[in-house]
């Protein structure tokens, strides 16, 4: 009985070792190019998303869900649709935010936390953000996917994000997944899913 | 002579001003007999329930939007996080009856002001029990006197289904802050409104599921 459970404790720890797997150089290299390459083609995305927010004190995730759609160069809607409606487009160096019907705007164009947050969110769903020198990033294999791992430089942006985690689809070479690191209890983690590569989308989605 | 009596004119319009601002919270009720010696708040009482909150904070013409989460940690304290939509932690409070602690704030809420303002709210909302040392009532209301410090708090019970809608926190001759509460089980309000009469500062909260 005891063997057994021992080799069942080894089987497990096992299992959670060989989940993530540092990547070789080469890997590194060649994951990095499939990525651009697909995301140097994107110019419009548009993708469901589903939101879990964590807190380790909380029985359960917080879940919302919404629609994401971005267009080149720097045009983005973020959507929440479930359980509320909460709408937030980046355009033109402004924020428009749409709260179940109740409208307003902020001028951002010249703060640098919020095009640096704009930079972030594109950066994250379209997966290019290696050559960002603001981050130390890691590489790792995960089964059937890929795994980035961003740790900020800069110490302001340390104090809100602890860490940035993408996964990635192997065959796509897009984000499948993000999970933002507020501490090592808490974070939120956005799955994306039924994403739409180039389809034509107007400037006037982006509206608020 | 004529001077003088317009000045004592004035002065008596500006006493009565003051006599009727100074009133009592109570003025316009009816006291009563005592009918309980306690009351207990069910709205944040089970230690089991995450209660999260969709909200909205107006405070001097700005807004401020996001998610009021709220969960009984033990059987004093409560761990209050206020996030953005995203799920960025704006600020984390432990907070009892006699206790409070930041576990993190943002640099832009980093203010004391804002700070105990929050916790007087915060604190009153998850409060849990009351002793009662008065009774009124008005048509609607039975209305329960319970002493905080040097302070009261006066808790309006429906006459028609023993609901909690209202705590007014209030000195000696005004209210200070009001609560009011929307409950269809009385297990727990689905909307919650925090309103302040000296300052301009009102937090609407509306309870949601998630999916």
């Amino acid at each position: 009985m005891k063997t057994k459970i021992a080799l069942l404790i080894l089987f497990i720890s096992g299992n959670l070792f060989a989940q993530e797997q540092k990547m070789t150089a080469a890997e590194i290299a060649s994951f990095k190019e499939d990525v651009n390459v697909v995301s140097k083609k994107i110019k419009t995305l548009s993708t469901d998303f589903v939101q879990y927010k964590h807190l380790d004190f909380l029985s359960k995730d917080i879940e919302t869900s919404g629609k994401m759609i971005f267009k080149e160069p720097n045009l983005l809607q973020w959507q929440y649709k479930k359980p509320y409606n909460y709408s937030i487009v980046f355009k033109n160096g402004k924020i428009l935010i749409n709260d179940e019907g109740k409208k307003s705007a902020v001028d951002i164009g010249n703060s640098k936390i919020f095009g640096r947050i704009n930079k972030l969110i594109v950066g994250s769903v379209s997966g290019n953000m290696f050559d960002d020198k603001e981050f130390t990033i890691s590489y790792f294999k995960v089964k059937g996917q890929n795994l980035a791992k961003f740790v900020p430089k800069d110490a302001t942006l340390k104090k809100y994000i602890k860490q940035i985690e993408l996964t990635f689809d192997k065959e796509e070479a897009t984000v499948v997944q993000v999970k933002l690191l507020e501490s090592s209890e808490d974070y939120t983690r956005i799955v994306l899913k039924n994403k739409v590569i180039n389809a034509k989308i107007d400037d006037s989605v982006f509206t608020n | 002579m004529q001077k003088s009596t317009i000045q004592f004119l004035l002065i008596n319009c500006f006493l009565a001003i003051v006599l009727v601002s100074c009133g009592s919270v109570t003025k316009n009720y009816t006291p009563k007999k005592l009918d309980k010696t306690s009351y207990e708040v069910p709205y944040f009482s089970d230690s089991k329930t995450d209660y999260v909150y969709k909200t909205n904070i107006k405070v001097y013409g700005n807004e401020i939007s996001g998610i009021f989460i709220a969960k009984k940690i033990n059987d004093t304290t409560h761990r209050i996080v206020f996030t953005t939509e995203f799920g960025n932690k704006l600020l984390d409070f432990e907070i009892s009856d006699n206790s409070f602690k930041v576990n993190s704030i943002v640099s832009e809420l980093d203010r004391k002001i804002l700070i105990n303002t929050l916790k007087e709210d915060f604190r009153l909302l998850l409060k849990k029990k009351y002793l009662i040392q008065e009774q009124f009532e008005n048509d609607s209301d039975n209305i329960y006197k319970s002493k905080d410090g040097k302070r009261d708090n006066y808790l309006f019970i429906s006459k028609k289904d023993h609901r909690l809608e209202k705590v007014v926190h209030s000195s000696q001759t005004k209210e200070k802050f009001t609560l009011t509460f929307t409950s269809e089980n009385n297990i727990f309000a689905e909307k919650i409104q925090i309103i302040h009469q000296n300052i301009k500062l009102k937090i609407e909260l509306n309870y949601f599921k998630s999916e």
